[in-house]
């Protein structure tokens, strides 16, 4: 046991909830309650598990550590090669935590079919964990692909009215993305392949290819495009607020949470470091298309009436700001970037959930319901007003960190106009969210129901101020984030900056070759 | 030429005479024993592929096998031992499949499983077939069993309707196919298929062997249901009994793709240039009206038909790949994870039927998660396997067939493959949503035995091949062809 | 077409005229409106391909094709034709509306095939007919090299033919037989 935990941990961490999600097959699919606590039991032992991740990555060493390396299918070169950076421990920290909060939210709030949404929260949880950590890029599709399925599920069933529709719409939009992207990596495995006779998806192994010009930008684009459904980066977030509105509580949370996350996650970690050339190329479109998401997404969550919906498109707004910190490609605009995917993921999980408590009361997220109910549920306000202040921006709290690094990071890069319009978005979405607090917890009350409302019971107090604590630390102490992110980040810059160079050395040949 | 028999020459043809003699047992004892002993036939009949099966392996131990035998007339290397496996595979399903759907119709059983087994005969010859005539006769004898199959249900007019289409649209192909066959015995005066590889390696192009070819290749795509000759398969799929429309999306096109294999990469890979730019035309026009004409389908034995003329469109990538040995690969396990997935999604529908003959649709599918889960659940591997999503087999054989395409320098058609990969979601996961998000009959779903060990195997198929493909690997790079 | 030694002065001319009228009677047999007729028409069509098969030295071969055919078969298809006695079909409708589809398409592709075949060089046949006949070193007879070829070299497709038969045979009976056992 001892042996395992040491030398495997990083695979413990990933295929524990699966494991518990075979264990939940093996009980009656009548014993709800059961597999209500084994879930969340699981998933807080996976909490526990990935604690040591944190204690024993080496701070400011570059480079991906307490690998694993297994051959998986030799015939084909593919092998089970996970490892982690700062960027990807951030990001399993990030979903061991929001992964036993909302299991913990849906212990009162799921009725219907149990065993089956607990499955599907374990399943879903070693996919996005599989992909963070997956240094093989078939490894890492094929985790991309388990994560698609679960959540098709957790919105086409526990979802709301439009589900169907919905979860259609979620999986159509992300799958189309990455079966292109599947292609893409085959062709780079097969250039791999002719150039040296070898197979292997191994990321070290392919990012020493270089490929030509058009080559290059055509397996760029479908590597972002991937990404770019994921993320979702702007006139590609149209299944986003579906998605969100339909799906149950919990769902949202781990979908803004974590899944969106892994679209600019495989941006960082792959398209970058393997097309650096198409990459930098295409960065300021990149970085437009994220100014127009920050703006776009402020403006139309301004407009909803609905909270979900509201949260959701600031989502996307919040979002452009986290790819604009990439398109600059700066090292802070980096670092802040990352820190900032952490920082959504804790306060919009929050306000999902927080959402998700008046809808389980008054089951109405429409905005005009409610109103002046500050004095009838104050802890959930306090707790609302704590997740909209992070979100916000608000010193003190973590959303400062990140939005602040970003938009200083960017006016370090040649495109300053970026974070004056980042600035602009940031000053929306404070405009956005105080409203929704202003007529959902302050105005005079109205609506006789909302007299009777119950404040927030222990389970759901736990969850959210789990996220609050956690936001209140990075406000308070960033650096311990940012130091685990920096040299993720400088290394990745180092790399993509050498490649680039060698690329303008090497006379571009026509036909791709492995640089030594 | 010498020629001579030997005793080991009848040892190697075991499995073919075995079957062969067990069909003639079949017809007799169908007519000893009766209706009421229709079980113990099926149950006859399955242990009779088994012992095929194993006697297939006995084969394979024979040292004897490593030349061709009977006049060069029948071969028996690993890549026939694969495809006799397989199309064994899809019989033994085929015919468990069948018992419980046949046992209560109105129709005798004997002939009908004879009738299996006869084109069970067939196929197995196909994969050995060495030379253009024994290639061409045993087609044909499998195409005659499968016309008579198609209209077992004689009393259901689109039973009738679907062997009458079939029958005349396949006595067509065949008569292009038999035309071709002549037209290249014609320029090279060899029925052999090493000889006439031998003559054609150092034969130049001349529109005559092109014309063959060209009608061989037409032929042969009319079996696997390619576009344009693919009319007749929505028809015959939605009109025959579903266990033969099962059979028929697995087994004929399995033996078919083995005949397409050993003509053309043995033999006419040196004109890859000529009939490859075909090939692909095909190739991308299957993919796409396959796949289009799906999403247009309500009866879901017509959407398996056109996701079945879709995947006759992937798998023609491997035969674009034929320049290197991933095309072969590429064929050989797609076929092996398509007999798994498209037959065990047929077992469902037929577990599953409600609207009498013919009637079924997607609506059957309606709730079944509330039925039976782990039945919503292996349909869903299966859905999600034709989609080609990892870790399905499905997705083994598409990784296969995309490089073997992109390694013959097809890179377009990968792109458009994926890109119809992606629109094949649409209705495959029109009958997920239908399992999972919408209520349907609360009737409890009565399996059998029979039809449980079908929906088992290709489940475990399916998984299997998807996670742990390396054994499955090994044996491909055993089954190539000499050239 | 190349000269080979069988097809050349008055036997060319005469497998020409055979051919032809073959022909001719065969698109006879679809075009004719009375069964019998048609029937009758069939029956010229097998004579004259044996006649074809007799002018090219097989004769053991045309012999066949007037045993089984033109007698055995030929005689069967009679039998039904009385027996049935549908008379003379009208000309239907349905059977001909797809006319201007064929009328465009049969040059489109008879053309090319035309072409093809009228500009390639086939094989040389052999110049000696004996060559056909040889088992070995020894020069058969018709009958005999028939039979070394059929049961020697296409053993396989000659047997598989035969199971081919049978399962004609059960298709028919199945498919025609009137009474569904089980349904009584």
């Amino acid at each position: 046991m001892d042996a395992l935990l040491r030398d495997h941990l990083v695979s413990v961490v990933v295929f524990l909830p699966l494991a518990g999600a075979v264990l939940l097959l093996l009980l009656p699919r009548s014993a709800a309650s059961a597999a209500r606590n084994i879930a969340f039991g699981v998933s807080v032992l996976d909490l526990i598990v990935s604690v040591p991740l944190w204690t024993r990555f080496l701070v400011g060493v570059p480079g991906f550590q307490l690998r694993e390396r297994i051959d998986w299918i030799p015939q084909l070169g593919i092998t089970y090669n996970v490892g982690l950076d700062g960027i990807s421990l951030l990001l399993v920290m990030l979903t061991t935590v929001l992964t036993p909060v909302s299991l913990l939210f849906s212990l009162t709030h799921v009725e219907k079919e149990v065993r089956g949404y607990s499955v599907a929260f374990l399943v879903l949880e070693t996919g996005m964990l599989g992909s963070l950590v997956a240094l093989d890029l078939a490894l890492f599709y094929v985790f991309w692909e388990v994560m698609l399925v679960p959540m098709y599920f957790i919105i086409g069933i526990w979802g709301g009215p439009r589900r169907i529709y919905a979860s259609m719409k979620f999986f159509l939009f992300t799958m189309s993305g990455s079966l292109l992207m599947f292609l893409a990596i085959l062709f780079v495995a097969i250039r791999h392949h002719t150039a040296t006779g070898a197979w292997s998806f191994a990321l070290e192994d392919l990012t020493r290819m270089t490929f030509t010009g058009r080559v290059e930008t055509y397996l760029f684009l479908a590597f972002a495009l991937a990404f770019a459904i994921k993320v979702p980066v702007f006139p590609l977030h149209t299944w986003l607020p579906d998605a969100h509105t339909e799906a149950p509580t919990a769902g949202s949370i781990i979908l803004a949470g974590v899944m969106l996350k892994l679209g600019a996650y495989g941006y960082l970690r792959f398209a970058l470091p393997l097309f650096p050339d198409a990459a930098m190329r295409f960065a300021p479109w990149l970085g437009v298309l994220g100014v127009i998401g920050v703006i776009y997404g402020a403006m139309v969550a301004y407009a909803q009436h609905d909270m979900k919906r509201l949260v959701a498109y600031s989502s996307v707004s919040h979002l452009g700001l986290v790819v604009i910190g990439i398109g600059a490609f700066t090292t802070m605009s980096l670092s802040g970037s990352i820190l900032q995917m952490v920082n959504h993921g804790l306060s919009t999980g929050a306000l999902f959930l927080l959402v998700g408590v008046l809808y389980e009361r008054r089951h109405t997220r429409e905005l005009d319901a409610y109103g002046g109910i500050a004095a009838v549920v104050p802890v959930t306000t306090a707790l609302f007003l704590i997740a909209t202040l992070s979100s916000i921006g608000l010193p003190g709290l973590n959303g400062f960190v990140g939005e602040f690094t970003i938009l200083l990071g960017t006016w370090l890069s040649p495109h300053r106009w970026w974070s004056a319009a980042a600035a602009t978005g940031v000053i929306l979405s404070a405009i956005y969210m105080l409203t929704l607090v202003q007529r959902v917890f302050w105005n005079p009350l109205v609506v006789e129901e909302n007299r009777k409302l119950t404040d927030v019971r222990p389970s759901e107090f736990v969850a959210a101020a789990t996220l609050v604590v956690l936001m209140v630390w990075i406000g308070v102490r960033p650096n311990d984030v940012l130091d685990r992110i920096r040299p993720a980040v400088e290394s990745l810059q180092k790399s993509v900056a050498a490649r680039q160079v060698a690329l303008h050395e090497s006379a571009r040949p026509e036909i791709s070759e492995v640089r030594r | 030429m010498t020629f001579a028999f030997h005793a080991s020459d009848w040892l190697l043809l075991a499995p073919e005479l075995f079957l062969t003699a067990m069909g003639l047992l079949l017809l007799g004892l169908s007519v000893a024993l009766g209706k009421t002993k229709e079980d113990f036939l099926a149950f006859l009949a399955t242990v009779s592929v088994g012992i095929t099966g194993a006697l297939v392996a006995f084969v394979a131990t024979r040292p004897e096998r490593a030349t061709p035998i009977l006049g060069g007339a029948f071969v028996v290397d690993n890549f026939a031992l694969f495809f006799k496996a397989l199309v064994l595979l899809s019989l033994a399903l085929t015919v468990l499949a069948s018992a419980r759907y046949v046992g209560a119709a109105p129709y005798p059983g004997g002939e009908y499983y004879a009738l299996l087994l006869f084109s069970g005969v067939g196929m197995l010859f196909m994969a050995s077939g060495n030379n253009l005539i024994s290639i061409y006769v045993a087609l044909e004898l499998m195409a005659l069993s499968s016309y008579v199959l198609a209209g077992y249900f004689k009393a259901e007019p689109k039973s009738t309707e679907a062997a009458l289409k079939y029958f005349i649209l396949g006595a067509f192909s065949s008569g292009v196919l038999l035309y071709g066959l002549s037209l290249v015995y014609g320029a090279g005066g060899v029925m052999g298929l090493p000889e006439l590889a031998k003559l054609l390696a150092s034969a130049s192009r001349s529109n005559l062997l092109m014309l063959g070819i060209l009608l061989i290749l037409a032929g042969l795509l009319f079996k696997i249901a390619a576009v344009p000759f693919h009319v007749w398969t929505p028809d015959v799929y939605e009109g025959s009994p579903t266990p033969v429309t099962a059979f028929f999306s697995v087994g004929p096109k399995v033996a078919a793709y083995a005949i397409l294999a050993r003509i053309f990469y043995v033999a006419f890979a040196k004109f890859h240039a000529d009939w490859g730019f075909v090939v692909a035309l095909v190739s991308a026009a299957t993919m796409v009206l396959g796949n289009v004409a799906a999403l247009l389908q309500s009866n879901v034995k017509r959407m398996l038909a056109y996701s079945s003329i879709a995947n006759a469109g992937y798998a023609l990538l491997g035969v674009l790949g034929f320049r290197t040995e991933w095309g072969l690969w590429g064929i050989l396990i797609y076929l092996l994870a398509y007999t798994f997935m498209n037959f065990g999604a047929f077992t469902l529908i037929i577990l599953l039927e409600s609207k009498g003959y013919a009637g079924e649709s997607v609506s059957d599918f309606n709730g079944l998660a509330k039925r039976s889960m782990p039945a919503a659940v292996v349909m869903l591997l299966f859905l999600l396997s034709l989609a080609g999503i990892p870790p399905t087999a499905g997705f083994i054989g598409k990784y296969y067939l995309f490089t073997a395409a992109m390694k013959a320098g097809y890179a377009w058609l990968a792109i458009l493959a994926v890109v119809m990969s992606a629109v094949s979601l649409f209705y495959y996961f029109r009958i997920a949503a239908a399992m999972f998000f919408t209520e349907g009959s609360p009737a409890k779903l009565k399996s059998s035995y029979a039809l449980s060990a079908v929906i088992a195997v290709c489940a475990v198929g399916t998984l299997v091949i998807g996670v742990v493909p390396q054994p499955f690997l090994e044996v491909l790079k055993s089954c190539v062809l000499g050239r | 077409m190349s000269d080979g030694v069988l097809l050349t002065g008055g036997a060319g001319v005469l497998f020409a005229v055979l051919a032809a009228v073959a022909l001719a009677s065969a698109i006879a047999v679809v075009v004719a409106r009375s069964p019998v007729h048609s029937a009758l028409f069939l029956l010229l069509s097998f004579v004259l391909v044996a006649a074809i098969f007799i002018l090219q030295q097989a004769e053991f071969v045309g012999a066949v094709q007037m045993l089984v055919y033109a007698g055995g078969i030929m005689v069967l298809f009679l039998f039904v034709v009385m027996l049935v006695n549908p008379g003379v079909t009208r000309s239907e409708k349905s059977f001909q509306h797809q006319w201007d589809v064929a009328v465009v398409l049969l040059p489109i592709f008879l053309l090319p095939f035309l072409y093809i075949l009228g500009t390639e060089k086939l094989p040389d046949v052999p110049v000696k007919a004996e060559a056909f006949r040889m088992v070995g070193t020894r020069v058969v007879g018709n009958t005999e090299a028939v039979s070394w070829v059929l049961f020697r070299d296409y053993l396989v497709p000659f047997e598989v033919a035969s199971v081919f038969l049978l399962v004609a045979m059960i298709g028919a009976v199945v498919l025609g037989k009137r009474s569904l056992e089980k349904m009584d």
